[in-house]
């Protein structure tokens, strides 16, 4: 089995793996070598995000078509979440006479947790198995070899502005799924009674604090990068053929809805540690 | 090359759309907390702060006013309270105001409760300090609240034992609301009332008639009789007056009496006459006991 890692400013990495040898050393040596590719990346990215020139208007490109293009699809799935949550959530606050709890309840489920995280994988299936199969089909058609060849910074121009644009938009769309989702439990909160707009965000706003709002929004940036940046290097690294492109999109959205929870669950940990 | 000016459109509303909401929710929920607000900061010391917590609101007439911003222990009892209030109500809390710890409903959060004190006395001032009452610990609540379904149940326990034998017609109460013998008893003695006093109204008519009949030789006699009354008055009054003259003479020391009662003299030689009498009774027993031994006297 062969393991690429192109560097298409430098030298290529090629690291093989002998396959019928050593079964086991194999599984792992996969598992290591992708952690040592992502890093790579990683800290590829982050040198070139910094060093000019700055890809301004593909960025400005991308962000339209991740955020934008997404924002149809969040903010229906946030308003069908709160809906639903308010719904589901009514009768078992109704046995303890708390109703009027309702809000808070709804307020606080949806802006902590229940919004980044739908709009994270809602994101994850839509922009991360794009930008994998996007910058995949790229790879199999060597338009990046291409790229490479005619001294543009592919790197820079494909892969870097997907990751950053991924990163600043998602927060924007929690936003708004946020703001649909309170709008869904406010429908579904009269349904069955009857509250003004006016008093049930006052409610909501009397629930909410910085602490609710701030970490939330920290952790979305990070959704967002985790989410860029594995889409972008599945497609990047993917293999040659039309089979690496559905298989790069495959595994951006898995390895990046995965990433999904394991980020919230080190954000509610730390969340959890510095509110004590 | 339209499509593109409008696909900047729609990104730029996107994006203004996505930051204006953004800084809407910090806004309100900073309105909360009053950030954007001024404020001014009260503390209160308490003995036990019952669960607050910085954040909790602070209420003034039942309208939200300001947060509590720290809590600290400040010694080993006591617990110090620092709260950030609109400066719009200062002007209705008093220097004797009152802070008291409450809870939104039975589960609620607590809350910071000022009661605004005499409208005679000054203005709070910023960093000063509220009086406080203690806060209603919930725990004593229940405790006491169990003593008294302990004591209810128990009387609920006697109030069924005596309403059973009630039932089976123990006791005078059971046998009153219960014995049919009884009823029966008691339809026959108001039965006899009645007859007794039909009986009783005819006896009182006769005696009327009989007393109307009386009444002038018994108002005659009466009469006489009262003459003979005021006779013996005057002659008790007679009598008063003598007694009121002895006594005045005894008072005086008039007479053997007087002299027996009131003089000093005869007091003194009242004790040395039985001084006397003692002394010499004494001295006779000593003569007989002599007398005994004499050979005078042997033979007797």
């Amino acid at each position: 089995m062969k393991v690429e890692i192109e560097d298409k400013n430098e030298s290529v990495v090629t690291i093989t793996v002998n396959k019928e040898n050593d079964v086991k050393t194999t599984v792992f040596s996969l598992f290591f070598i992708e952690v040592y590719s992502l890093s790579y990346f990683t800290l590829r990215f982050f040198k070139e995000v910094f060093t000019p020139p700055y890809e301004f208007k593909e960025l400005i490109k991308q962000s339209f078509l991740i955020g934008y293009k997404s924002l149809a699809l969040i903010s229906i799935t946030g308003f069908i979440i709160g809906l639903v949550l308010t719904i589901q959530s009514r009768p078992t606050l109704a046995k303890f006479g708390a109703v009027s709890w309702l809000p808070a309840m709804v307020a606080v489920s949806i802006v902590r947790e229940i919004g980044p995280v739908i709009s994270a994988l809602i994101f994850a299936g839509k922009v991360g198995s794009g930008i994998g199969a996007e910058l995949a089909s790229m790879n199999v058609t060597e338009q990046i070899d291409a790229m490479q060849v005619s001294g543009a910074n592919p790197f820079k121009y494909l892969f870097v502005t997907r990751v950053l644009a991924a990163t600043l938009m998602l927060p924007i769309l929690v936003v708004f799924a946020d703001t649909f989702g309170l709008l869904g439990s406010y429908v579904a909160v009269n349904l069955k009674d009857y509250v003004s707009l006016h008093l049930y965000f006052s409610l909501i706003f009397q629930s909410l604090e910085f602490k609710d709002i701030v970490p939330s929004m920290i952790k979305t940036v990070f959704f967002g990068f985790a989410i860029g940046l594995i889409g972008a290097y599945k497609g990047y690294t993917s293999n040659k053929g039309t089979e690496g492109v559905g298989k790069a999109a495959n595994s951006a959205v898995v390895l990046a809805s995965l990433m999904v929870f394991i980020i919230d669950m080190i954000a509610v940990q730390i969340t959890s540690l510095l509110q004590d | 090359m339209q499509n593109s000016v409008k696909n900047k459109v729609k990104f730029g509303l996107f994006i203004t759309l996505g930051v204006i909401l953004l800084i809407a929710g910090v806004y309100f929920i900073g309105e909360k907390q009053q950030l954007f607000r001024t404020t001014f900061r009260l503390t209160a010391i308490f003995a036990d702060v019952g669960g607050l917590q910085p954040g909790n609101n602070v209420r003034f007439a039942g309208i939200n006013v300001g947060t509590v911003e720290n809590i600290t222990i400040e010694s080993g009892r006591t617990v110090r309270v620092g709260v950030i209030v609109d400066e719009n109500v200062r002007e209705f809390i008093h220097k004797n105001a009152v802070a008291s710890i409450g809870s939104e409903g039975l589960m609620g959060n607590k809350i910071l409760i000022i009661v605004p004190g005499t409208a005679g006395e000054p203005i709070i001032e910023n960093e000063d300090r509220l009086l406080t009452e203690t806060p209603l610990n919930i725990d004593d609540l229940i405790v006491s609240f169990k003593s008294t379904m302990d004591n209810a149940e128990m009387l609920t326990r006697d109030l069924a034992v005596i309403v059973e034998n009630i039932k089976l017609g123990k006791g005078t109460i059971g046998r009153l609301l219960m014995d049919k013998s009884w009823a029966e008893d008691f339809d026959i003695a108001v039965v006899n009332f009645k007859l007794g006093s039909t009986g009783l109204r005819r006896l009182t008519d006769e005696a009327l008639i009989s007393f109307k009949d009386n009444f002038d030789s018994t108002f005659v006699n009466l009469k006489e009789g009262s003459i003979s009354f005021k006779n013996t008055v005057e002659n008790a009054e007679k009598i008063t007056f003598d007694l009121s003259v002895i006594s005045d003479n005894i008072r005086q020391g008039n007479g053997t009496l007087g002299r027996l009662v009131m003089d000093k003299n005869w007091e003194s030689d009242f004790d040395s006459t039985v001084v006397n009498f003692k002394q010499s009774s004494l001295k006779m027993s000593e003569l007989i006991e002599k007398a005994k031994s004499s050979w005078l006297l042997w033979g007797f």
